[in-house]
């Protein structure tokens, strides 16, 4: 009796936990193709077909190439720039000894418990002191930051598992330094760099208070903005908020869906430093 | 060593010269101008205490946020957590629709929150949304309730749009589950437990790390709440839904009072560090390894 009580709850947990993720997602992905009026009459089932027309209206509401343009440039850079920066900063810490090695590493992991909301007007402050409000350029470098402690910890972590003894021998075969880390080092930290970097995109892409905060116009705005818009200017068009919502969303669940393994590797070993 | 010692600064740099910008300066401000009366085109003035203690005995609205974060947090870091590693255990069993099933369940937690936010607003919304569409056509009464604009149904619903997704806890419990041995199973299984006495006494007690580090993921993610905040209610119908970075942004970009958006910018750090050092002593996290 208590088996079976157990087996219908565990079912039902089940079953609640996929509709509450899924249905949310494919009533607005069916909902997209659906015509206005199609919409407002609350109908649950599939639409009558394949409307384009809300994909073609928010494009017209709202410059979405150009956020989409931004968005790719922005994560793509963000990403690179953070690699580059943590696993230097990762191999001289764990290879080196050097008197400060605790600070530096007591510095980052500082990054973790700052509530990033509570920097939102000094951050304002500062860019704009540098002349890097509203610019792609200030945003790349707030996201290369933002994400830093987590990569550092998990490039630390990997590194960490790599033996000295390459290193050790190339150094005896007379490479340097630079060279060893670019030609030695980097080559093996590869799976570090996937864990990382997916963690680090998905971070650059779906950022959203920073993103509203650290620009003013359209031109430098990312895509997450766009819906923004969409809520405040354009709330009417129920279909092309739909869309939009659709064409912001895919990228990510791709992303997700394809590098999933580095998505959950990277989670599990970014979070348990917290 | 002493060519090494070039090399180290050099690589050292980029990261230190970053983490400046955007977190050491950022926070030098936010602490230095929280004692100052400074909003825009004025003079910057030194205050001592007063904007907190304008936050806490004149500003009903700020106290309203603290207490809807506060109350927040508190939900996030049990029913949440408790709802995740639920869910962890469950899939643990290896069976052939897990997999599938922590995929779906941790899609609502990669996707831009802000996108969440608006996946939400079209989901409840009052003439066309699913739920109330769904609810007609059970009940066959025509059914309106305005979700996030009704003072009594907005805090559920906004509490709702993070409460239940809790995929992030279910990973990173799995991950950890997946490290517990064979012989751990098989001993208790000699000793005659069941496989649900087992989840209980013996795996759930190895798993106190992993979840402490939930609760502190969870709990933390409450003082960042803006974006689906903005998205919904914008802390509306009066301060229903207030929290505190939402106040916070308002006090910046709305009233252009800096200095007293600042001092709340200090409350929110407080209040982080109280969140972290309470949760990883209730957990005993502490001790080190």
């Amino acid at each position: 009796m208590f088996r079976i009580i157990r087996k219908v709850l565990t079912a039902l947990l089940l079953t609640v936990i996929v509709v509450i993720s899924i249905v949310p997602f494919a009533w607005v992905l069916f909902s997209s193709f659906k015509t206005n009026s199609e919409i407002l009459s609350g109908t649950l089932g599939f639409p009558s077909g394949f409307h384009f027309s809300n994909y073609v209206t928010a494009f017209g509401l709202a410059p979405l190439v150009t956020f989409y343009k931004n968005s790719i440039l922005i994560a793509i850079a963000g990403t690179v720039l953070n690699l580059i920066v943590c696993s230097m900063a990762a191999y001289v810490v764990v290879r080196c000894t050097f008197k400060l090695k605790g600070v530096v590493m007591l510095l980052f992991s500082m990054g973790l418990i700052i509530p990033g909301a509570a920097l939102l007007q000094p951050l304002y402050t500062i860019l704009n002191a540098t002349h890097l409000y509203n610019t792609r350029t200030g945003l790349i470098l707030v996201y290369t930051a933002l994400g830093l402690p987590t990569t550092f910890y998990v490039m630390m972590s990997y590194i960490k598992t790599i033996p000295y003894t390459l290193e050790e021998a190339a150094y005896i075969d007379g490479s340097g330094f630079l060279r060893t880390f670019v030609q030695i080092v980097l080559p093996l930290t590869r799976p570090a760099f996937a864990t990382a970097g997916v963690i680090q995109f998905l971070l650059c892409w779906n950022e959203f208070q920073l993103a509203l905060t650290l620009t003013g116009e359209t031109g430098k705005r990312t895509l997450p903005i766009a819906l923004y818009y969409f809520k405040s200017a354009f709330a009417s068009d129920y279909g092309a908020m739909f869309a939009a919502t659709v064409v912001v969303v895919i990228p990510s669940i791709i992303t997700f869906i394809l590098l999933q393994k580095q998505v959950i590797s990277g989670l599990a070993a970014g979070s348990v430093k917290g | 060593m002493t060519k090494n010692k070039k090399w180290i600064v050099l690589f050292l740099l980029p990261g230190i010269l970053l983490f400046s910008f955007v977190f050491l300066g950022p926070i030098g401000v936010l602490f230095g101008t929280s004692f100052t009366n400074w909003s825009i085109g004025k003079e910057i003035s030194f205050v001592g205490l007063k904007n907190f203690k304008y936050l806490f005995t004149e500003d009903q609205t700020f106290v309203d946020g603290l207490k809807n974060t506060i109350v927040w947090i508190l939900l996030q870091a049990t029913f949440h957590v408790l709802i995740g590693t639920t869910v962890a255990i469950v899939l643990a069993k290896k069976k052939w629709y897990s997999s599938a099933i922590r995929t779906i369940y941790f899609i609502p937690n990669v996707i831009s929150s802000a996108a969440l936010g608006m996946l939400f607003l079209c989901v409840m919304n009052p003439q066309y949304g699913l739920v109330n569409s769904f609810i007609t056509k059970i009940t066959g009464e025509g059914f309106t309730q305005n979700w996030f604009m009704d003072p009594k149904s907005a805090f559920f619903a906004v509490t709702m749009t993070w409460l239940p997704y809790a995929g992030l806890v279910t990973i990173l419990v799995m991950a950890e589950m997946s490290s517990v041995s064979e012989d751990v199973y098989e001993a208790a299984k000699i000793d005659g437990a069941s496989s649900f006495q087992t989840d209980i006494y013996v795996v759930l007690p190895l798993m106190k790390n992993i979840i402490g580090t939930s609760v502190v993921l969870a709990a933390t993610s409450m003082l960042q709440k803006l974006d689906i905040i903005m998205m919904t209610t914008n802390g509306g119908p009066g301060s229903r839904t207030m929290n505190m970075p939402m106040y916070l942004y308002k006090t910046v970009f709305t009233n252009n009072n800096y200095g007293l958006a600042n001092a709340q910018g200090v409350l929110l750090v407080i209040l982080g560090l109280i969140v972290l050092k309470s949760i990883r002593k209730m957990f005993h996290m502490d001790a080190k390894e």
